[in-house]
């Protein structure tokens, strides 16, 4: 007991120690173990060494479905980059130039976050669909009719489908970040610079900008681990399957079809060894994400030490 | 300071106007819709209102027990947050508050968490419950969720640092023992960063689709967003019920939001301003 008494922390720390380690820790080694069998989850294990990840690099069907898989999930990296960002800097800076309907605009952006998944894939029909589809009937409207069109089975618009979903979803959470971040800059800072006839756009490069870069680069990091293990969009418009050929199919989804999928249409060498490819599959997934998040650790860390 | 932003900024808050506009435009549409009758909704799409009833409701809340599922997501959630709570502000106190050796090691072992969604370890996640007999069971999700503590952990422990040393210590003179200073003080102290933490993860968990998805299978343990698959797979034959159970679990939740949005966005912007 005395041992424990000059150790009060340990009181403090075991609990969430062990439960964590078992539910959050475990399982990232665990997996990296299965990965090294054959085996589909009941039978028996067979220890193959490497051979799962040289059968998902040289299998030609495997490494098709995988390298097109990765290629959605970095075009949803770079399409969130390259616009949502931006745009969530612009409308932060708009709301934080206190804009006539501020609170309107932070609400309204910011409410998408709380509707489910499988909601906003099908608020996305009621706008995209081609019988019942209110842009079709804008179009119609607008005098487009010509170009309305089922948006939604449109195989090589999925994944830009799936991303518009992600992005009108989550571009307010992205958006209250940078808002925080701006929020954090002396006011005298933006006052001199105004005094000394820096316009509205001016100011937002020279001195907002270089103030919120850590936060922009914390959310490039963000977007890429979503574009990485996003799963709910692509699953519920596109099934098991990721869409027809492949459209929205993405990292985690070819994860999940390997490892649970039961329909599985590859049959034979893949089924009796579900688990043991579905883990080698999470675990090449898991290291593109470990390298960036390393980085991310790191800017956390040293953040704390200042 | 506001004025003389140009036009540019002038066609963004337009821009901005028509945008949220649009959004509670949308969210009125899925309501209207939700009133009519399955027939009306798939051929008439944009006639004339005809027939408005709450037949759509009473279907999915009678026929459909949309209550239990609607039970079952609150209990997935509220048991979660109990969990969360308990093992993340336990836990932060104790990195934040004492000295000792590994302290700089369980800190980076906690922050481990926040960067690795719970998909890469789900299959042996899914062998452990299923050893422990907790495939299709509620308390996998729990268990799930409730454990994913790096984020309130970070959040917690970075509030508990900031308290002054001498509290603890004068606490400590008037001979009030580790336990009850954790509690008796400084919990009550860290109720708002509790709040901001519960806010950010409420809604994590009660979307949560994948976690469901893959531990729970019969329908009488089934939460909300699964239930809206069931209907959205096959919007010919329930298109109406999708309608239903949108507005149902979307727009009261909305409706709270806007009341305390300024206090939900504030503890957001806390979370992210640490992190």
């Amino acid at each position: 007991m005395n041992w424990i008494k000059k150790r009060p922390y340990l009181l403090f720390l075991t609990p969430g120690i062990i439960l964590y380690s078992i539910f959050v820790i475990y399982p990232i080694f665990a997996a990296a173990n299965i990965s090294l069998y054959k085996w589909n989850g009941i039978g028996k294990r067979v220890f193959v060494g490497i051979n799962n990840y040289i059968e998902l690099f040289t299998n030609q069907d495997l490494f098709n479905q995988m390298t097109n898989a990765l290629k959605n999930s970095f075009l949803i990296f770079a399409l969130t980059v390259i616009f949502v960002i931006p745009i969530q800097i612009i409308m932060a800076y708009i709301i934080y130039s206190k804009a006539r309907g501020k609170s309107f605009f932070q609400a309204a952006i910011f409410s998408p976050q709380f509707i489910a998944t499988p909601i906003i894939v099908f608020i996305f029909t009621l706008i995209f669909d081609g019988n019942i589809g209110l842009f079709n009937k804008l179009l119609e409207v607008a005098g487009f009719g010509h170009l309305a069109k089922p948006w939604l089975g449109i195989p090589k618009m999925g994944i830009y489908i799936v991303w518009g979903m992600i992005s009108w979803a989550g571009v307010g959470v992205g958006m209250i970040y940078f808002l925080g971040a701006m929020k954090m800059i002396a006011f005298e800072e933006m006052e001199s610079a105004y005094l000394e006839g820096a316009g509205f756009w001016k100011r937002l490069f020279y001195i907002v900008l270089p103030n919120i870069k850590m936060t922009a680069l914390n959310l490039v990091l963000i977007s890429y681990i979503i574009g990485m293990t996003i799963f709910d969009y692509s699953y519920i418009l596109g099934g098991i399957s990721g869409g027809i050929k492949g459209s929205v199919d993405v990292m985690s989804l070819f994860f999940y079809r390997m490892a649970f999928g039961d329909s599985n249409p590859l049959g034979g060498v893949i089924s009796d060894n579900s688990i043991g490819m579905g883990t080698t599959i999470a675990c090449v997934l898991f290291f593109m994400v470990f390298i960036v998040s390393m980085v991310q650790i790191l800017i956390v860390y040293r953040k704390e030490e200042e | 300071m506001n004025k003389h932003q140009g036009k540019a900024a002038g066609f963004i808050k337009a821009f901005l106007w028509i945008y949220c506009s649009f959004i509670v435009f949308i969210l009125g549409y899925i309501t209207y819709n939700s009133l009519r009758p399955k027939s009306q909704i798939l051929s008439n799409t944009f006639g004339k209102p005809t027939g408005l009833s709450f037949d759509n409701y009473k279907k999915l809340i009678i026929d459909d027990k949309f209550f239990r599922y609607f039970g079952n997501s609150a209990i997935i959630l509220i048991a979660s947050l109990v969990l969360l709570i308990l093992l993340s502000s336990l836990t932060a106190y104790g990195i934040a508050r004492y000295k000792f050796k590994m302290k700089k090691f369980v800190r980076i072992f906690f922050l481990i968490g926040l960067m690795f969604p719970v998909q890469l370890g789900i299959v042996p996640i899914f062998l452990i419950m299923s050893k422990l007999g907790l495939i299709n069971n509620m308390a996998s999700v729990i268990l799930i969720s409730g454990t994913n503590v790096s984020m309130p952990v970070f959040m917690l422990s970075n509030f508990f640092a900031g308290l002054p040393k001498e509290m603890q210590e004068a606490a400590q003179i008037d001979g009030a023992g580790e336990w009850t200073i954790f509690q008796k003080i400084m919990m009550p102290l860290a109720k708002p960063v509790v709040m901001a933490v519960c806010i950010t993860v409420s809604v994590q968990i009660w979307n949560q689709f994948f976690i469901p998805l893959i531990f729970i299978q019969s329908d009488k343990l089934k939460t909300i967003p699964l239930l809206v698959t069931k209907y959205t797979n096959n919007l010919m034959s329930s298109i109406n019920l999708a309608l239903a159970i949108s507005v149902l679990s979307t727009i009261p939740i909305l409706i709270i939001f806007i009341f305390f949005s300024n206090k939900i966005i504030d503890g957001v912007m806390a979370g992210a301003v640490k992190g």
